[in-house]
């Protein structure tokens, strides 16, 4: 039964990790602000199932669409802006969300809150989901979506030399991952039953970077091991679970001082003998 | 509208917004000769908020002595973090979001190690000033607060003449604008890079001493560096004259939003703003736009 | 047929002119070279037909189309190509898809097909990769697709630069100081190549270059610049006996 549980939470923010990975992984654009979008679609979920009392599927529809509509009203003017930038303003806009779900109580619940989420979300429904959501990103990262990113990763005025409307792509990649963030965020709401403004603060999203970081960027498997150790590890640990951050912190260090491809860099998804010619 | 307490608000506003130049000053000064953003800027303002505490409680009592002692000790760290994280991924020749992802892995290790260890307990610094308000005419001016915009107008002042008139300060300047011709006229680079992080550690430190002093000791104060790197872009990243004066302008806005609206929504107010300012003018007030060359 | 035609280009960083008023005139099947001493603004010339830096005046027309106020991947995408000075290529793609991004733009599939990896997308694919194959093996590159750049030689490295230009489908090529680093006899070696590509391509190509053996060498029509100016236009004899072009390169090594 407690495994049950860890292995639910441990999906919950993998999902969370591979929402981000075409985003900060792929591409390296860092947001500080994915929080908001998880706390986005965790109320939109909520809120649309339990004030409007419309069906749960319905409910993570929203979710994901609200997720999108707002990544893309977001990357419009921010991503124009160079990357250092663009985490600030997204930690800002992270911030705001907060700010806003604390003001907007009679809709939100305020400090204090919404819960009595029925338990919509199994695990069947996160694994599921895990599986859909790696083998998208996997076709995107195997194509011509994939190339680009990388490639405006490395050097983006070459990228727009070679024909790549760097602007157009990078709003494509925020709104994707926007909507999948906000799709674990609905799966939260519905699994764990309680969400409140803070759920998800600038420092969990620092983590989700720096997860994908210490997983390797190029590699999908790699950012979903890291993710599933570093989940589990504090939950089955709970009586050092706080020392947890700072091991994190110190192994990330060293990851990216000596191994800067990441830990599992090597690791792929599939094995090299099932790949085709050319990737 | 009562002017006095429009006043009121300015001039207490202004006082933490001299905390914010300073903070933004620390992290520009990374940002020009690096070029990157430093957020272990804020581990640093975290570490010697608790220095300053511990000295101060336990060693001596003196406010001089332990303000001097908890500067250097940022100083110190500051360098520590750039040769153990920053430097080996400088020299392999890493892209800078290596640099930038590692800056924020230190700012969560420093908050997160203290929120282990310290973080149950708010630790508060002893008293240094009896009577603790003066008063100017109408106005009721925190005597603290005054404090910290005197020392952050004093430090300033001196950094910007380090800057402009002796030779270590030259030599920043050179590497800030190219980071390799100037190993090529003898300068040492490695060793620029390091005074560089050690003033600006200096200024993380007193950061840190005078956010202790003023609000309690804890692990989350760090994170009041996100208003000094705010100040920072507003003046245009690299500016120090336009990080001071973003700095204080943020401190007076932040304080007078938060009387007439509210501190819920006073975040609101000023993050969009900033955005919006952005979007209009990318460079700040101050700063330059670069192109890159192809 | 005229292919570009550039009216009058300036442009200025701050309070320095990099360009004043360059004019040029490229036709179809043409080589021609632009020179002139560091710092002429030669690149900077690059950079504004390439759109990688907009004019501050002046028109560009490609193929009688102004393309002043474009984005650089419009331009791209219409046909222009380059390589740059200090080679740009992607380090963390294997060569292959180093030639296959530079194709990217002429894919025919959408996005939502992409995801869920439908079979026009691998058919599509299928097609990139043979296509990128063939350029590598065009420029005897073949036996690299699937290393990483960084593990090439720089002659090796110039050469793949030069393929991925190929995969724009270009009509005009712009060569950034193509021979900087190599040897007298790459050097050579490259000469060819630039003739091969441009005959069997029916490309025209301009040149940058400090090298003047292989300007003078290919190049039918020379535009020399000093200080963003364009000082002189002719022919390589006429070039060769220029007063003003010797002038400018006095102290300089030719």
């Amino acid at each position: 039964m407690f495994y049950l549980k860890v292995l639910e939470i441990t999906s919950l923010y993998t999902i969370l990790v591979l929402g981000i990975y075409l985003m900060t992984g792929l591409t390296g654009l860092f947001s500080l602000g994915q929080g908001g979008f998880v706390s986005i679609g965790a109320y939109t979920a909520a809120i649309v199932y339990m004030r409007f009392g419309l069906p749960f599927p319905l409910a993570l529809a929203f979710a994901i669409v609200v997720g999108a509509v707002l990544g893309f009203l977001v990357g419009i003017p921010t991503l124009r802006l160079r990357r250092d930038y663009f985490l600030l303003v997204t930690f800002g806009l992270g911030e705001m969300v907060r700010a806003g779900l604390l003001y907007l109580a009679q809709l939100t619940g305020g400090a204090l809150g919404m819960a009595g989420m029925p338990k919509k979300v199994g695990l069947p429904l996160i694994l599921g989901s895990i599986v859909v959501i790696t083998f998208i990103t996997y076709s995107l990262k195997r194509s011509r979506f994939g190339r680009d990113c990388i490639a405006i990763r490395d050097d983006e005025m070459a990228a727009s030399m070679m024909g790549i409307n760097v602007y157009a792509h990078k709003i494509k990649v925020f709104m994707i991952s926007s909507a999948i963030t906000a799709y674990g965020g609905a799966l939260y709401a519905f699994n764990i039953l309680f969400i409140e403004p803070n759920l998800f603060n600038w420092l969990e999203s620092a983590k989700l970077i720096i997860i994908t970081f210490v997983g390797g960027l190029n590699s999908i498997a790699g950012v979903i091991a890291a993710s599933a150790i570093y989940y589990s590890f504090g939950e089955f640990f709970r009586f050092i679970d706080v020392w947890r951050d700072v091991l994190l912190a110190v192994v990330v260090v060293l990851v990216i001082i000596f191994r800067p491809g990441g830990l599992f860099q090597g690791l792929s998804l599939l094995p090299s003998k099932l790949k085709r010619k050319g990737r | 509208m009562n002017w006095n307490i429009l006043l009121q608000q300015i001039v207490n506003g202004i006082s933490l917004g001299g905390v914010y130049a300073l903070m933004a000053v620390g992290f520009g000064l990374i940002f020009n000769v690096l070029k990157f953003s430093n957020f272990s800027h804020g581990g640093v303002v975290t570490l010697t908020a608790y220095i300053g505490f511990f000295l101060s409680k336990y060693l001596i009592a003196n406010f001089i002595v332990t303000f001097v002692l908890t500067a250097a000790a940022g100083g110190m760290a500051a360098v520590v973090i750039e040769r153990l994280v920053f430097r080996p991924i400088r020299r392999k020749g890493y892209p800078i979001s290596m640099l930038i992802v590692n800056s924020i892995t230190v700012a969560m290790l420093v908050q997160q190690f203290f929120a282990v260890t310290l973080g149950a307990n708010y630790y508060s610094y002893p008293n240094f000033i009896k009577e603790t308000a003066l008063h100017l005419g109408n106005l009721t001016v925190s005597k603290i607060y005054l404090l910290m915009l005197g020392i952050s107008a004093v430090v300033l002042g001196a950094l910007t003449y380090v800057i402009r008139k002796t030779k270590i300060g030259i030599a920043i300047r050179a590497v800030s604008s190219d980071i390799s011709t100037p190993s090529l006229m003898g300068v040492n680079v490695d060793f620029v890079i390091s005074v560089a992080f050690f003033f600006s550690g200096v200024l993380g430190g007193i950061t840190g001493y005078l956010l202790g002093m003023t609000f309690t000791v804890d692990p989350f104060i760090g994170s009041m560096i996100l208003k000094g790197i705010i100040a920072s872009i507003i003046g245009g990243m690299g500016s120090i004259l336009g990080g001071v004066i973003a700095g204080l302008l943020l401190g007076a806005a932040e304080s007078l939003l938060i009387a007439e609206i509210g501190a819920a929504l006073t975040p609101m107010v000023i993050y969009g703003s900033i955005i919006l300012l952005l979007l209009v003018r990318p460079q700040g007030i101050a700063g330059k736009i670069t192109e890159v060359k192809a | 047929m005229e292919i570009l035609k550039v009216e009058g280009i300036s442009k200025r960083f701050g309070g320095v002119v990099a360009v004043e008023s360059f004019s040029m005139l490229q036709r179809e099947n043409q080589i021609s070279g632009i020179i002139g001493p560091n710092g002429a603004g030669k690149t900077t010339v690059f950079n504004l037909i390439t759109g990688a830096a907009s004019v501050d005046q002046g028109r560009i027309v490609f193929m009688g189309r102004e393309i002043t106020r474009f984005p650089a991947h419009r331009r791209t995408d219409l046909g222009i190509a380059r390589t740059f000075q200090n080679i740009r290529l992607f380090g963390n793609l294997t060569v292959l898809d180093n030639m296959k991004v530079a194709h990217d733009m002429k894919v025919r599939y959408t996005l939502w097909e992409e995801m869920l990896r439908l079979q026009r997308v691998r058919r599509q694919e299928r097609e990139i990769d043979e296509k990128a194959r063939y350029f590598l093996a065009y420029l005897g590159l073949d036996s690299y697709a699937d290393q990483k750049p960084q593990n090439l030689s720089y002659g090796i490295q110039r050469r793949l630069e030069l393929a991925r230009t190929l995969m724009t489908e270009p009509r005009i090529v712009l060569l950034d100081e193509p021979a900087a680093g190599l040897n007298p006899h790459e050097v050579r070696g490259l000469m060819d190549t630039i003739r091969k590509i441009q005959e069997e391509n029916a490309l025209t190509i301009v040149i940058v270059e400090h090298h003047m053996e292989l300007i003078m060498n290919i190049c039918s029509l020379i535009h020399v610049l000093d200080f963003g100016k364009k000082i002189a236009e002719g022919e390589p004899d006429a070039i060769k006996k220029n007063e003003q072009v010797l002038q400018a390169y006095l102290g300089e090594e030719v």
